[in-house]
């Protein structure tokens, strides 16, 4: 059941004269004055033109925010008590707001959930605070499968450029698919739509541990799906634009990411029973890449990936088996231009990582931080060989990536208990 | 002689519209006439209306329901004779019920004498009293009305050999207001109904007197001139007497109609009744709120008049395309319900029948600003016949009783006017007035006690409305005032059980009394109001502070 | 003069046969304590082992790299260890009380001030563990985040961390054990004052260039000279 203590009063009110709805969308934000106005803007006028007659809220779920973005939310809401002009809307749209602690389980999904369980909403989307080129359609195209055609899950896939996600085409993804069976491209998706019927059932689970934060629910909810009896699509939306990230953002993302995604695994049954990856229905196209040259500093990637093999030496020396750290050390020894980490090796690196986390060998934090230059390593192996690469062969050697963590499954089942 | 001495009867009215045809045969020939009216005119007294507006019952091929006139200043035979419309009138006037007649100003029965003699030739002298052009290219762009049937405002005469000019049917040509001759004649009309004692009348089709090129000939200048006249006459000679304006257009162009009280003193707010159906079927009150707030303020004197159905289709023309296609989908699903941008169907099978809604919607009727008109037949909840032409499905006969022809008419059931509806559920068997008078629980007594409450205080008539904003778009909520009279009415649109929190603080200290069973509310304090509604709830409440 | 001498060995025999009677109750005594007393500490040797093995104590301390430190040197894990202590302890400490009611002289004074002995004992081996656990885990923390924030030397910043706050906690726990406090407080005054002396200069002089470009990408906007463009991982 819902655990109601996580609403205020006040937001209970809110949700009171909200009444039941047709679809909910949820935004979890913090500090995102600068890009939710745009998103806000988005969101309406994708309700207003593809959704006109269906009972809708925003709910807007906030770590906190001391920037405004609370009010900005709550700006785009039309009634008739705030005359918005130029716009012509069938019904109210409440925009909604409250505020979560960032310490709870579950965080600002939990609470979006929780509005949702309690409003009946049939579907729901959630929408990033951050997709700043963000269209009306977007909204059209996770929604709708949901609405209307009985979807539970509708991840998104973006028009990305080449380079860009790495982290999670050539680990994520793989991993994903490999552990869990569905070829999800954006298996920690920031931009998706699920039914009220697998919002219910999450619900219903046990709450996650408090260490998993802002996108460990999300990836709780894709894991939910893939394994329960649930429809799980995905569906091109459009652009994502790159987002500047300096070096120092690199942990951060891979503690929310990477670090969730082992912490996912142990629940051990519902991973290892799985045999082979099936691909997911999509909508709309699956493998576009803008191709546009890119200046990528490779020096400074080499330079981190063979720093962070020397130095990290008695750290990966817990963490992995000697003839990977030996292979790892070779690598390193190779000059940039003729760098190349095959992918039998990233796999096994990574699943090596994956069973240390689950051991503990040391904290496990540590273990996701040590993995940071090694996917350097990676990134540069993918962007030297992808350099003239078409979009067509890209797609096959990310596929390539991903048979290979397929095929070395059955070694981390081997390693998950025994460990080092 | 007029019946009271109020020259602002009118905006304490509760207007009954009826067409003498359906409501009650007293000759047995199938058609309702004017004596069988009279004889009626007690149940009216007793449902407790005001006024009565009487649909056209002048001479007419009967087209157009009677809209195409071809004889002002008589009955038409059907319905009886002149006298039989004096003794009516004189009844009426005893019950202190006001009469309002039409009179349709615009245009004629191709059949009146006027126009037979226009079209005899191009030097007649009455040529000039209607609009002719040797081409049809004039006036272009103006908007044809009847878009199911006429595919221009020219109609080609073959007696003549000219156009003429006709916004409706083309059996029905326009006059000339260009004409002086044509405008006293027109004035001479008024009287002639004016000194037998009518109090009001409704003009037709006001926005297209007068034609001008390069506009969209509705609304011009010269039209409020036409008006103002009749208007400044009528007030000279006779005192207390009102104009109503047929006018479908938005509020703000409908402003001009009432001059600066010069003009008219009523004209029907078209635009707020389909909104009322949309607010119940969205369950959002923004439809109503939104509209009301685009209502510009009308002079002291003026008024505005609202209802729910009439004779016509629930027009549809003042809402935009989405909300259109909204209104079709929700309300008219079978195609042959829609009709020149609009629904045909009465009250009671546009809200399915659903007791509870059909109570809401009158309540709000009774309750907002403006003079309400209640249709004849929706009081006992009639139902519609989509099977006859045109919108004569809303237009069938009354039903009194279970018994012969509902009551209606002794003649055979072949005979009378209109096929009467006569399934389980509308039909004149189960539904109609006797029945219903037995029961306290039925709708026309319910409808009874509504109209009391009504009339037991001007605020309604006369006050003026303060929306309140709650956070629950579900429930439409405002305050009538009037000096030291507050009225408080709540409704809940939505299907659902509502919780609502008003913010009264202004009226802090009053205690709430419900105005139908006069029990106490509780008073009035700092905290935001609760109340908590049924589906389809409304409530009056009376602010008194002790 | 014969019978002097029987008379003097009958008391003397005697006199040990009285010391011996009235010793012999007192060593009663004491086995009796040194028994409950191995029982006792036997008891609290399994509650620790119980209790250690609940807050998973090896964990942490296989964290701190203590684990490791014992299997170089042949040792059982750290709560075994522990549990061992504890009842040697305990039981040590019974079999001085025990040994206190024999009564034998000079012992007396010794026993009081051994208990007194026991909590800063404690309090030492505490802090010399848990600065060890920290110590580890902080140099660690530092090597990582030293290097996946590209900065040079990261093996020296991690050795450093780790050396300093050993020192710390060596000399907090030589202080707690009051064994020449003021010396070994003096001595880590000392070195860790001229270390970050050393360090301060060293950063002052040599590491401006760096230390400048470090506070540059950590507070100031970065700037685009169109020269190379970062990957951004999601």
């Amino acid at each position: 059941m819902v655990e109601e203590s996580i609403l205020t009063d006040d937001f209970l009110r809110e949700l009171i004269n909200v009444g039941e709805v047709d679809l909910l969308v949820g935004l979890d934000t913090f500090n995102d004055a600068k890009t939710v106005g745009n998103v806000m803007q988005a969101v309406r006028a994708g309700l207003l033109r593809y959704f006109p007659r269906l009972r809708t809220v925003v709910v807007n779920a906030d770590g906190g925010s001391r920037d405004g973005t609370q009010e900005l939310v709550r700006a785009a809401s039309i009634s008739d008590m705030r005359h918005v002009s130029n716009l012509s809307s069938l019904r109210t749209l409440h925009c909604i707001s409250t505020q979560y602690s960032r310490e709870s389980s579950g965080g600002g999904l939990h609470t979006i959930l929780a509005a949702a369980d309690l409003l009946r909403a049939s579907s729901l989307v959630v929408i990033s605070p951050e997709s700043t080129n963000m269209e009306p359609e977007w909204v059209e195209r996770l929604v709708r499968p949901v609405a209307k055609e009985n979807y539970d899950l509708i991840t998104p896939i973006y028009r990305r450029h080449k380079f860009d996600a790495l982290l999670v085409r050539t680990l994520l993804y793989p991993m994903t698919r490999a552990m869990y069976g569905k070829r999800l491209r954006e298996p920690i998706p920031t931009d998706f739509a699920f039914s009220g019927r697998l919002a219910t059932q999450f619900l219903a689970q046990e709450p996650t541990p408090s260490d998993v934060g802002r996108m460990g629910a999300e990836l709780q909810l894709s894991l939910s799906a893939m394994s329960g009896d649930f429809r799980v699509g995905q569906s091109f939306l459009g652009t994502r634009e790159r987002i500047e990230h300096g070096a120092a953002e690199l942990v951060p993302a891979m503690r929310r990411t990477v670090g969730v995604l082992f912490a996912s695994l142990e629940n051990f049954a519902v991973w290892s029973a799985v045999k082979e990856s099936q691909p997911v229905p999509t909508i709309g196209v699956e493998h576009e890449v803008n191709l546009e040259p890119l200046r990528v500093n490779r020096k400074r990637l080499h330079q981190m990936f063979a720093t962070g093999v020397a130095e990290l030496d008695p750290v990966l020396r817990s963490i992995l088996y000697d003839t990977t750290l030996a292979e790892l050390k070779a690598l390193a020894l190779q000059p940039e231009e003729e760098f190349v980490f095959p992918n039998e090796l990233w796999a096994t690196t990574v699943y090596e990582f994956a069973a240390s986390h689950h051991q503990a060998v040391i904290s496990r934090d540590h273990v996701i931080q040590a993995l940071a230059p090694l996917y350097r390593g990676k990134a540069l192996a993918f962007v030297l060989e992808n350099r003239d690469a078409s979009g067509v062969e890209i797609e096959k050697n990310v596929e390539a990536i991903c048979l290979s963590f397929e095929s070395l499954k059955p070694y981390l089942l081997e390693m998950w208990e025994t460990g080092k | 002689m007029p019946a009271s001495q109020d020259a602002l009867w009118y905006k304490d009215a509760v207007i009954y519209q009826v067409h003498v045809r359906t409501f009650y045969d007293s000759n047995g020939d199938g058609i309702g006439d004017f004596r069988g009216l009279a004889q009626k005119l007690d149940y009216l007294q007793d449902l407790g209306v005001t006024a009565i507006w009487l649909m056209p019952f002048f001479p007419s091929p009967l087209r157009d329901d009677g809209y195409d006139i071809a004889d002002y200043r008589t009955v038409h035979p059907s319905y009886g004779t002149l006298d039989d419309f004096k003794l009516f009138l004189e009844a009426a006037h005893q019950r202190n019920i006001k009469v309002i007649i039409e009179l349709v100003l615009n245009h004629t029965s191709d059949q009146h004498a006027w126009f037979q003699e226009s079209r005899k030739s191009k030097d007649n002298p009455k040529r000039d009293w209607y609009v002719w052009s040797d081409t049809d290219t004039r006036y272009k762009g103006t908007r044809i009305i009847f878009i199911d049937t006429e595919m221009s405002n020219w109609a080609w005469d073959p007696v003549s050999k000219e156009y003429y000019w006709h916004r409706f049917f083309s059996h029905q040509p326009d006059l000339n207001y260009d004409n002086p001759a044509l405008r006293e004649e027109m004035w001479d009309v008024t009287k002639f109904w004016l000194d037998m004692g009518v109090d009001a009348f409704r003009l037709d089709a006001v926005p297209y007197l007068v034609e001008r090129e390069g506009t969209n000939c509705e609304n011009l200048p010269e039209t409020h001139a036409v008006i103002k006249d009749l208007r400044k006459r009528m007030d000279e000679h006779y005192p207390e007497r009102m104009l109503l304006a047929e006018a479908n257009q938005w509020p703000s162009d409908l402003r001009p109609y009432f001059g600066d009280g010069d003009e008219f003193n009523m004209a029907f707010h078209f635009p707020l009744m389909p909104r009322m159906f949309m607010g119940l079927k969205l369950e959002d009150r923004k439809p109503i709120t939104e509209i009301l707030q685009q209502t510009p303020a009308i002079p002291e004197s003026c008024q505005w008049c609202i209802f729910l159905r009439n004779h016509d289709e629930l027009t549809l023309e003042m809402v935009t395309d989405m909300e259109r296609d909204y209104m079709y989908d929700e309300y008219a699903k079978d195609k042959s319900m829609r009709l020149n941008l609009g629904i045909r169907r009465r009250l009671a099978p546009l809200l399915d029948n659903d007791r509870r809604r059909i109570e809401l919607m009158n309540g709000m009727l009774m309750s907002l600003p403006g003079t309400p008109i209640v249709y004849y037949g929706d009081e006992i909840g009639m139902g519609d016949n989509v099977n006859l032409g045109d919108r004569n499905g809303v237009r069938t006969p009354m039903q009194w009783d279970g018994g012969w022809n509902g009551g209606f008419s002794s003649a055979d059931p072949e005979m009378v006017y209109s096929p009467l509806m006569l399934n389980p559920v509308y039909g004149f068997q189960a539904l109609n007035v006797q029945s219903q008078k037995r029961f306290d629980h039925s709708l026309l007594s319910w409808m009874k006690r509504l109209i009391k409450v009504r009339k037991s205080t001007p605020v309604f008539g006369r006050g003026s409305i303060e929306f309140l904003y709650p956070a629950n778009h579900r429930v439409l909520a405002y305050v009538r005032q009037l000096g030291r009279e507050t009225v408080l009415i709540v409704n809940n649109l939505s299907s659902s059980a509502q919780a609502v929190e008003l913010d009264l603080k202004r009226y802090k200290g009053n205690v709430l009394i419900e105005m139908f069973g006069r029990n106490l509310f509780p008073r009035i304090g700092d905290l935001p109001y609760l109340l908590t509604m049924g589906p389809y709830e409304f409530f009056w409440f009376r602010l008194r502070r002790i | 003069m014969w019978q002097i001498i029987v008379n003097e060995l009958t008391q003397a025999t005697r006199d040990i046969v009285h010391s011996v009677a009235r010793f012999l109750p007192r060593l009663l005594v004491m086995l009796v304590i040194v028994v409950v007393g191995w029982v006792i500490a036997y008891v609290l040797r399994s509650i620790l082992r119980s209790i250690l093995r609940v807050t998973k104590f090896d964990k942490l301390s296989e964290d701190a790299g203590a684990s490791q430190l014992l299997k170089k040197a042949a040792l059982p894990a750290s709560s075994e260890l522990l549990s061992r202590f504890v009842f040697w302890i305990a039981w040590l400490g019974f079999i001085l009380v025990g040994i206190s009611v024999l009564g034998v002289a000079g012992f007396q004074e010794q026993i009081p001030r051994f208990f007194a002995f026991l909590p800063r004992l404690f309090i030492a081996l505490f802090v010399f563990f848990f600065g060890l656990l920290a110590s580890s885990f902080f140099s660690r923390a530092a090597l990582l985040a030293s290097v996946n924030a590209n900065l040079p030397s990261p093996k020296i910043l991690s050795l450093t961390i780790r050396t300093v706050i050993i020192l710390f906690s060596v000399s907090v726990g030589v202080e707690a054990l009051g064994i020449g406090e003021d010396t070994m407080l003096l001595a880590f005054a000392i070195v860790f004052g001229s270390l970050m002396l050393g360090l301060a200069l060293a950063f002052g002089l040599g590491g401006q260039e760096l230390a400048r470009r470090y506070l540059e990408n950590r507070f100031a906007q970065p700037k685009n000279d169109g020269r190379d463009d970062d990957l951004s991982p999601l």
